[in-house]
């Protein structure tokens, strides 16, 4: 951007909202990826209007626009890679309404996702999304990729919960799509299509979110298996037993050794793999649903068995796949986190690739997450300073996405494909799905200045 | 529109070790995740991702990478901190955030790049050795306006126990309860104690976190060798920084073993609790208890203040929301209330909301920073429930419940 356009786009909406220091554009030019682009501008919005305001002038002018929330994403979804304005969202924070028998919340796209789960919970209600950095990440963003959690395969991922949403158009115009009611079929679904659409259509500005009654109990279990295929064979007979557990998170033997490595807390190093199962619901059918767990774990010689008797004891059993990630990330300067998905039913063919494409390139990998839904994190554990190694780690993430690929899975099951995975995404959809979503980028914005150089390779 | 990209490779480590350029493994290993974001007491109250302590890590490496150089708005964000050090005991990655932090600060300071006002600062503290601009021949002033004191009592040659009263409690009227309170206490029950008067210098504390390490090392040296003289066998601090300057700062800035046992107010009135050398009568009150971030989170003392609360006769003890490890900060930590008064006042308005959500009659706490802001914060800040909350150091409480013993009634 030139001078006369900062200082044109001061006029539009106020000179103390627009930033231009080489400190500050530093600041914003990351987010989780770690990758760094730095925007020319940093606007700090706080209404629709301005936004609509900005666009227009910023599609007259040909200038990126990249919305920018909590810059928690894993895919680089906020990052301004052309440059021009980073919107940043986060002053948008207002919870507007719970409605307790409609069972909605009306939030601002800059709300935190805890605090609209903190919303709920006093009127005895839920938000089920609870993507891994929902105390940071906020809704707008969790909407633009879909972001998913622990609680996908009972309760599904942020598309599930999305009603209503309130849009600034890459054109400027200020629209409304979706209802508040349970159904509704009145032209496309373009709050679907918003859903995941990683900041590329519009930019969200107001979101109506679907809200549950929060279960009255719930039974936590730690299982330890010998192997992996034991582990995974568990998560299919239990569903196969009739059982859809709220969360079946996974750890393998990598690390389990990186856990106890951090935390110390007497991880026995040769077990295989570890399941945490949580079931929740009404009191009664919680206990029977708990029965039916241990009974498909004792068929398959789970190793242990914890049942977590108090808040205090599932906390304890929590702690393990908490720290994870964090037992993981200390080990080398680098982690990269993916989020390679596939059926449930192919879970330890996924496994083992990841584990097969680590002894390959000689790279450690670690390998978590959401076995219930099939969504797994291989964290491929690095230095990216170190060139040579860098060559093996994107080799590595290569296969492991045509291995997801040929598996019937997908690049991405919460993360997006962002600037990270794009070059990847003709790995899973045609030509002609190619081109589709190609021209449906330009119908909602024939400039291509909403959120450039992502999902699409330039 | 020109594509800008900020080279992620770490360039040569500069020459000198102590610049933070030679950080660089340890700025890297920041992932960036955010984590930081949602505890950081700056960040929350300004959603400025520049103050952030990711923001800041980056803008260090930035500095590091010689991307750019240290500038004065960068400096101004790095001091934008209370250093309660909740970001670094979170981080996912392990990143030693506060030594980060530190070292960034002590290269703005060999640059000249740190805010004026430590200067100021800096020249009471050398000068006067203490924080204000009184000669450090106030140090007893709260003492010797007490009616018909002995002041003689108070400054003995040899003594078991020191108290190190520190600056604030010595120079500052309204602090000025605490070392009363804690002198009183230790009169009636039998301590061998003497104070330091003009002996006592500054523990340095402010000018540490100013990244002005260099000029503390006399100050240390000087402390250690009074207390020393006295034949001391422990040091009492009232002020939690005095208390993590004398536990984790002295012994590394001076090369010397300190000859004798450091103890904060809190752990010394449980032991003498234990002791039973205290005699505790009814409080009948309500009492919440806010962890200062020198005292819990960077020095580990949890406890003791609560068993000590716990141990007085007709309190109901409630825990504020976010306790221990995860006790949220006053606002009145580092130099933030200097450099930024708005902000620290912010911050310290989140903590009144937090008192108000326990329906606490008497907020307790073990600093008098701490209680300054929360009672600043209170006064300004309306209690829906109409609860009239009273701000307390732990010594306060005691002496009040020894005082109920005495009397025989509660209150």
């Amino acid at each position: 951007m030139n001078e006369k356009q900062i200082n044109q786009l001061k006029e539009i909406v106020g000179p103390e909202r627009v930033i231009t220091d080489i400190e500050d554009k530093i600041c914003f030019g990351y987010d989780s990826t770690r990758l760094e682009y730095m925007p020319d501008a940093i606007v700090r919005v706080n209404d629709a209007l301005q936004i609509s305001n900005i666009m227009k002038f910023s599609n007259e002018n040909r200038i990126p626009v990249t919305p920018r929330g909590a810059a928690t994403g894993l895919s680089g979804g906020c990052l301004a890679v052309n440059g021009g304005i980073s919107l940043l969202m986060v002053e948008m924070n207002k919870i507007l309404d719970v409605n307790t028998v409609d069972l909605l919340a009306e939030v601002e796209a800059g709300t935190i996702t805890v605090d609209v789960d903190k919303a709920a919970n006093k009127h005895g209600l839920f938000y089920p999304p609870d993507p891994g950095s929902l105390k940071t990440s906020t809704i707008g963003g969790n909407i633009a990729e879909n972001a998913g959690g622990l609680r996908g395969l009972k309760y599904g991922v942020t598309k599930d919960y999305v009603n209503m949403l309130e849009l600034v158009l890459p054109t400027g115009e200020i629209i409304k799509v979706g209802t508040k009611t349970v159904k509704s079929v009145s032209g496309y679904n373009i709050v679907d299509l918003m859903v995941g659409s990683e900041g590329t259509l519009g930019i969200i500005t107001k979101a109506v979110l679907g809200l549950l009654p929060a279960p009255a109990d719930r039974a936590s279990m730690l299982v330890t298996f010998a192997d992996m295929t034991h582990a995974a064979k568990t998560v299919r007979d239990i569903v196969e037993a009739g059982v859809i557990t709220a969360t079946l998170e996974f750890i393998d033997n990598v690390t389990i050794n990186a856990i106890e490595d951090y935390l110390k807390i007497g991880l026995d190093r040769t077990i295989g793999a570890m399941l945490l199962i949580e079931v929740d619901g009404q009191k009664g059918a919680v206990d029977i649903e708990a029965d039916i767990v241990k009974k498909e774990c004792e068929k398959n010689n789970a190793l242990s068995f914890k049942l977590a008797a108090s808040d205090e004891e599932r906390n304890k059993l929590w702690s393990a796949r908490r720290a994870a990630l964090s037992s993981l990330a200390r080990i080398r300067p680098s982690t990269i986190l993916e989020d390679a998905t596939v059926p449930r039913s192919r879970i330890v063919e996924l496994v083992e690739a990841v584990n097969n494409i680590a002894k390959k390139y000689s790279l450690q990998i670690g390998t978590f997450g959401h076995a219930g839904d099939g969504n797994l994190h291989p964290t491929i554990l690095t230095d990216l300073r170190d060139k040579e190694e860098e060559t093996r780690v994107e080799k590595a993430i290569e296969e492991i996405f045509v291995e997801t690929i040929k598996l019937d899975g997908t690049l991405s099951g919460e993360h997006g494909i962002g600037i990270t995975k794009a070059k990847f995404l003709k790995l899973e959809i045609s030509e002609d799905t190619y081109r589709l979503m190609k021209n449906i980028k330009k119908t909602f914005d024939p400039n291509n200045i909403l959120n450039p150089g992502k999902l699409f390779v330039s | 529109m020109p594509e800008q990209m900020i080279t992620k490779q770490k360039k040569e480590k500069k020459q000198d070790g102590a610049r933070v350029f030679s950080k660089g493994d340890d700025l890297y290993a920041c992932s960036r995740c955010g984590t930081c974001l949602s505890i950081c007491p700056v960040y929350k109250n300004t959603l400025d991702e520049g103050v952030s302590p990711r923001g800041k890590l980056s803008l260090i490496e930035a500095v590091s990478n010689e991307k750019i150089g240290y500038t004065s708005k960068l400096s101004d964000k790095v001091y934008t901190c209370t250093m309660c050090n909740y970001c670094t005991k979170e981080c996912p990655s392990g990143v030693k955030i506060d030594e980060l932090f530190k070292s960034a600060r002590q290269d703005l300071v060999d640059d000249k790049k740190y805010p004026d006002i430590l200067d100021l600062l800096k020249e009471k503290i050398r000068k006067a050795y203490n924080v204000t601009f009184d000669t450090n021949q106030g140090r007893l002033d709260w003492l010797k306006q007490i009616p018909g004191i002995e002041v003689s009592e108070y400054l003995k040659e040899t003594a078991e126990v020191v108290y190190f009263v520190g600056c604030v409690s010595s120079f500052s009227p309204r602090s000025f309860a605490i070392p009363r309170a804690i002198t009183g206490i230790f009169k009636q029950s039998g301590v061998d104690f003497t104070l330091l008067g003009e002996d006592e210098w500054c523990c340095g504390f402010p000018l540490l976190s100013s990244g002005m390490a260099d000029q503390v090392k006399d100050f240390a040296l000087h402390n250690i060798q009074t207390v020393e003289s006295k034949g001391a066998k422990i040091l009492v601090t009232s002020c939690p920084s005095c208390f993590n300057t004398w536990a984790h700062e002295y012994g590394e800035l001076t090369g010397k073993k300190i000859p004798f046992e450091i103890m904060h107010v809190s752990q010394f009135l449980a032991k003498l609790i234990e002791e039973k050398k205290i005699k505790l009568g009814p409080v009948n009150a309500k009492v919440t208890y806010h962890d200062p971030c020198d005292l819990g989170r960077n020095s580990g003392i949890f406890e003791e203040p609560r068993k000590v609360i716990k141990s007085i006769p007709g309190v109901d003890f409630v825990e504020l929301p976010a306790k221990g490890l995860q006790a949220n900060c006053c606002g009145g930590g580092g130099n933030l209330e200097s450099l930024n008064p708005e902000l620290a006042a912010k911050i310290a308005e989140g903590k009144a909301d937090e008192i108000y959500s326990t329906g606490a009659e008497i907020a307790v706490s073990t600093c008098q920073q701490c209680e300054r802001t929360m009672n600043n914060a209170i006064r300004k800040k309306k209690n829906e429930s109409g609860t009239k909350v009273k701000v307390a150091d732990l010594s306060e409480l005691v002496l009040q419940s020894m005082e109920s013993a005495g009397s025989g009634q509660g209150r």
